[in-house]
């Protein structure tokens, strides 16, 4: 278990800066998840953390000490980190006991010390029955335990996992995502998930840091990136919500095409304009009568637990809601909107 | 705490890369292979024999016996060879592929059959059937008709023998590409078409025609580029009807006094239609849509041919029986006769020809030198396109592309082109080969490069690349991943890549004829000369040796790597 620090690290290909002077640090034993549509340099980040890419600018240490920066890197195979690969990347001429295996001989461990370890983590992956099978011959979910096996033996100082899951079918990776993270309660590695299934994100991380255009664009908690985002990229890609957009007109408060609208928290662009998001939960629907905001509904969806309305604000703008199942609602019926200013967040871009 | 590798670590700062060091040797190498030789060519076409910059040779072509009516000629038979190759191998690949006619896996093993069979063996096994007096078909006409001793029903020395012989050797190629393309054409198309009320020509013409045109075309271009380059079967067929080829021509031009400039300026020609055509067959093939896109879709429905079944199986039985079988049979038949005109029976049959071959002074020397290059050739040519292929299947230096580049290059130099070209660049200093085993080698290295690399490029392509980082990141070096995971894994396709250069090697006949001596003859020139000494029976025991030894190492290639190899007829 190591600090690991990432500073201004930049990778170009060509003119174009895959990562754009990141900066990050995963606290001993935490796990972070690098979360964001593709192309946005998670996978790249990884790279250079493993060390198969050297950076062109800025560093990354482990427990204090440089491991990459654009003088030189620390070759992979010397960095004592592990990881678990987007294809599993199990060797399949080697048995899954010899795939876990694999790591400890490198490390010339005595023969009885290696038996005893690959035994210890099969029995903790529920493996031990697969020992002998070749990985062809597993299902994926097994496939996957077996990668997790293979990286985990070796007591690495740095967890690298990349995109573990996008794999398996749904199903699977819901089971998984809660074995990862149980498997990161018992062992407490420093790791880092890559990732672009922001569900995946929240179940397993300390903390998401969300990545866009090689930058990160806002670190926390999962709790505080959902409720609290910063701006309408990341408020847009973890959950849905409901942007308007519009001019300040006061301390807190925005006027969207009439609508107007009290926002609690959140911050202000300095141009006067005013972004808003707010979550297509947070709006109670009631009747035409009450609500801040009339318009009508164009769309009704009934959806087993909520039922989600389109409504066309009589102000303008179109809004998303969510509500329980019981409040109910016709297709071109009159409705009001109550907009909570609790719940209504000002974004700077 | 973590379990420590047994290794200090240490930032190497303002490291050098070590990869760097045999990208450059290995592009030093590419580049000393392709472009040495053909700079010499491009040198001597534009210089005369002094040295000094002169477009006579180029001036020269335009003297017709020289270079424009074997131009024309060559052209001419090329055309003819591959409509006739077109015209056999479609209807033959439609019937395998898309109709119910009997017998479907023994059509397809039999035209396989046809690729082990060198064409120049073949040209001179249709020497022995069909040469107007001698020639079995013909005298077994003038027993039945009682024509008088001069008739003859076929003359295989003339065009018409020639498109045909090459023909018989070039239609498996074009069948393959037409087979492989009616294979994968999923069928829902066609029934989309049909389901939308279009008849059953409409939908052939509109719907099968369109998909299959781009394979047709390029397997057309396919064969005329085989008989455009081919020397053997000219050699052996046209010299006697006292007409040349190209190839020919090139090669009569080294007959005493060589006059290489001349050879190059002829060579340069077939350089470039062959470049151009190359570059005509990748467009053909590389559009969009030839390739199908995506989906699940059953085996494919078949045509129902209802009682047209046997007729049909009987004609293409016929076809490969013609082409591919009987020539084999009358090389087993002449190789045990002591004459070729002696009937075959229980009392002349007769061992003679084996020790009579390998009586001759030279045969030893001959199988050793072409065991050895071919082993050699192969080793080095395997070892040289899995680093190559390696270097750039990973991307793992930059300038990757020129490596790929020159290691494909090699496909558009016909083999007397190269041999040229190997010709004029390795009788000088500082590398005087001509003469010894070195530029046969140089010529197979070069020949099988392309093939080879991509080969293994293909099987580079088809390992994961996380195969190896996972092996690094858990500590082991990019060596020792190597060893311990990508070795294991592709040992099968580099013994089918060695099984290939080995065959490729064993056979050439078109460059080699320009590059040995005496001392450094290998079976295949042997087989020519002995052709020139009309020692018909003694070829007949050498190619059949040939195609044993050709078909054991494909049926090895095969079973370890289930690739069909193919060799080529240079």
């Amino acid at each position: 278990m190591s600090k690991l620090v990432l500073s201004g690290l930049t990778k170009r290909y060509g003119s174009h800066a895959a990562v754009d002077t990141l900066d990050l640090t995963v606290e001993s034993g935490h796990l972070v998840s690098l979360l964001g549509p593709s192309g946005c340099g998670k996978t790249t980040t990884l790279r250079l953390v493993s060390g198969f890419a050297v950076p062109d600018g800025g560093s990354i240490s482990v427990a204090g000490q440089v491991v990459s920066s654009a003088r030189g890197v620390v070759p992979p195979e010397k960095r004592e980190m592990s990881m678990i690969f987007q294809s599993y990347a199990l060797w399949p001429h080697l048995t899954v006991a010899e795939n876990v295996a694999y790591g400890l001989k490198l490390r010339k461990l005595p023969r009885a010390d290696i038996e005893r370890r690959v035994q210890a983590m099969l029995d903790t992956m529920q493996l031990r029955r697969f020992e002998a099978r070749y990985p062809a011959e597993l299902s994926g979910g097994q496939q996957q335990r077996v990668g997790l096996a293979r990286a985990l033996v070796v007591e690495p100082k740095i967890l690298l996992l990349d995109e573990p899951l996008s794999n398996l079918d749904a199903s699977l990776r819901e089971e998984m995502r809660h074995e990862i993270r149980r498997l990161h309660d018992r062992f407490h590695y420093t790791t880092i998930y890559v990732t672009h299934d922001q569900a995946e994100a929240m179940t397993t991380s300390d903390l998401i840091a969300v990545m866009r255009d090689g930058k990160i664009e806002q670190a926390g908690a999962p709790d505080d990136i959902y409720e609290r985002p910063e701006t309408e990229f990341v408020a847009r890609f973890i959950g849905s919500t409901n942007i308007l957009r519009g001019r300040r007109v006061g301390e807190h408060e925005a006027d969207c095409d009439g609508l107007r609208l009290v926002c609690e928290s959140g911050h202000w662009p300095e141009d006067g304009s005013a972004v808003v998001s707010i979550r297509p939960h947070r709006i109670t629907l009631s009747g035409a009568a009450d609500g801040s905001a009339p318009g009508t509904v164009e769309r009704a969806i009934y959806l087993g637990a909520q039922r989600h309305y389109i409504v066309a604000l009589d102000a303008g703008p179109k809004l998303q809601v969510l509500a329980s199942s019981d409040v109910l609602a016709h297709e071109g019926e009159r409705v009001g909107l109550t907009l909570p200013p609790a719940h209504c967040r000002a974004l700077i871009r | 705490m973590s379990l420590a590798l047994n290794t200090t670590r240490r930032l190497r700062l303002g490291h050098v890369d070590l990869s760097l060091i045999p990208l450059g040797l290995a592009g030093l190498f590419l580049a000393m292979l392709v472009l040495l030789p053909l700079g010499w060519l491009l040198a001597y076409t534009v210089t005369d024999e002094s040295g000094a910059l002169s477009w006579t040779n180029v001036v020269e072509l335009a003297d017709t016996s020289l270079f424009l009516e074997p131009f024309i000629t060559t052209f001419g038979i090329a055309l003819g060879v591959a409509s006739l190759a077109c015209l056999l191998a479609v209807p033959l690949a439609w019937l395998v592929a898309r109709t119910d006619v009997p017998a479907r896996r023994l059509l397809r093993g039999l035209v396989m059959v046809s690729f082990i069979t060198p064409p120049f063996i073949g040209a001179v096994a249709w020497v022995l059937l069909a040469a107007p007096n001698s020639g079995l078909l013909n005298q077994y006409y003038r027993g039945i008709t009682g024509a008088g001793t001069f008739d003859y029903l076929f003359n295989i020395f003339s065009a018409a023998g020639i498109i045909f012989v090459m023909a018989s050797y070039a239609f498996p190629y074009v069948f393959v590409l037409a087979a492989n393309t009616l294979d994968r054409m999923p069928h829902d198309l066609e029934e989309a078409s049909a389901i939308l009320g279009g008849g059953r020509w409409h939908t052939f013409r509109r719907v099968t025609l369109p998909m299959v045109l781009p394979a047709l075309l390029a397997g057309f271009i396919i064969a005329f580029l085989q008989a455009m380059t081919q020397f053997g079967t000219p050699a052996i067929l046209a010299l006697p009807a006292g007409f040349h080829v190209l190839t020919t021509k090139i090669w009569s031009l080294f007959q005493f006094p060589p006059k290489a400039h001349l050879a190059a300026a002829c060579a340069m020609p077939l350089l470039l239609v062959t470049i151009f055509l190359l570059r005509l067959e990748k467009t053909l093939l590389g559009r969009r849509g030839y390739t199908m896109v995506g989906g699940k879709s059953g085996s494919p429905q078949l045509a129902k041919l209802g009682v047209w079944r046997w007729p049909a199986l009987l004609l293409a039985l016929l076809l490969l029986f013609v082409t591919v079988l009987l020539p084999n049979l009358v090389l087993v038949r002449a190789s045990m006769l002591r004459s070729v005109s002696d009937p075959w029976t229980l009392e002349t049959i007769t061992w003679a020809n084996v020790p009579l071959v390998f009586g001759l002074s030279n045969t030893v020397g001959v199988l050793k030198n072409t065991l050895v290059t071919g082993v050699v050739s192969a080793t080095l040519g395997t070892a040289f396109a899995v680093l190559i292929a390696y270097l750039t299947a990973r991307r793992a230096v930059p300038g990757h592309q020129v490596l790929g580049f020159l290691a494909t290059a090699p496909a558009a130099i016909p083999g007397i082109v190269l041999g040229v070209a190997l010709f004029i660049a390795y009788t000088r200093p500082p590398f005087q080969l001509y003469g010894t085993l070195w530029i046969l080698l140089l010529a197979f290295l070069t020949i099988e490069m392309p093939p080879a690399y991509q080969q293994m490029q293909a099987a580079f392509r088809g390992l994961n690349p996380e195969l190896e980082d996972a092996s690094r990141i858990l500590g082991a070096g990019r060596m020792k991943s190597l060893a311990k995971v990508v070795a294991p894994l592709l040992k099968t396709s580099v013994a089918a890549t060695w099984c290939f250069v080995f065959i490729g090697a064993i056979r050439e006949l078109s460059a080699t004829i320009l590059l040995t001596t005496s001392n450094t003859k290998l079976v295949s020139v042997l087989i020519y000369d002995l052709n020139e000494g009309g020692a018909l029976g003694g070829i007949a025991v050498l190619g059949l040796v040939l195609m044993a030894v050709t078909a054991v190492v494909v049926l090895i290639a095969n079973r370890v790597a289930h690739v069909g190899v193919m060799p080529d007829g240079r």
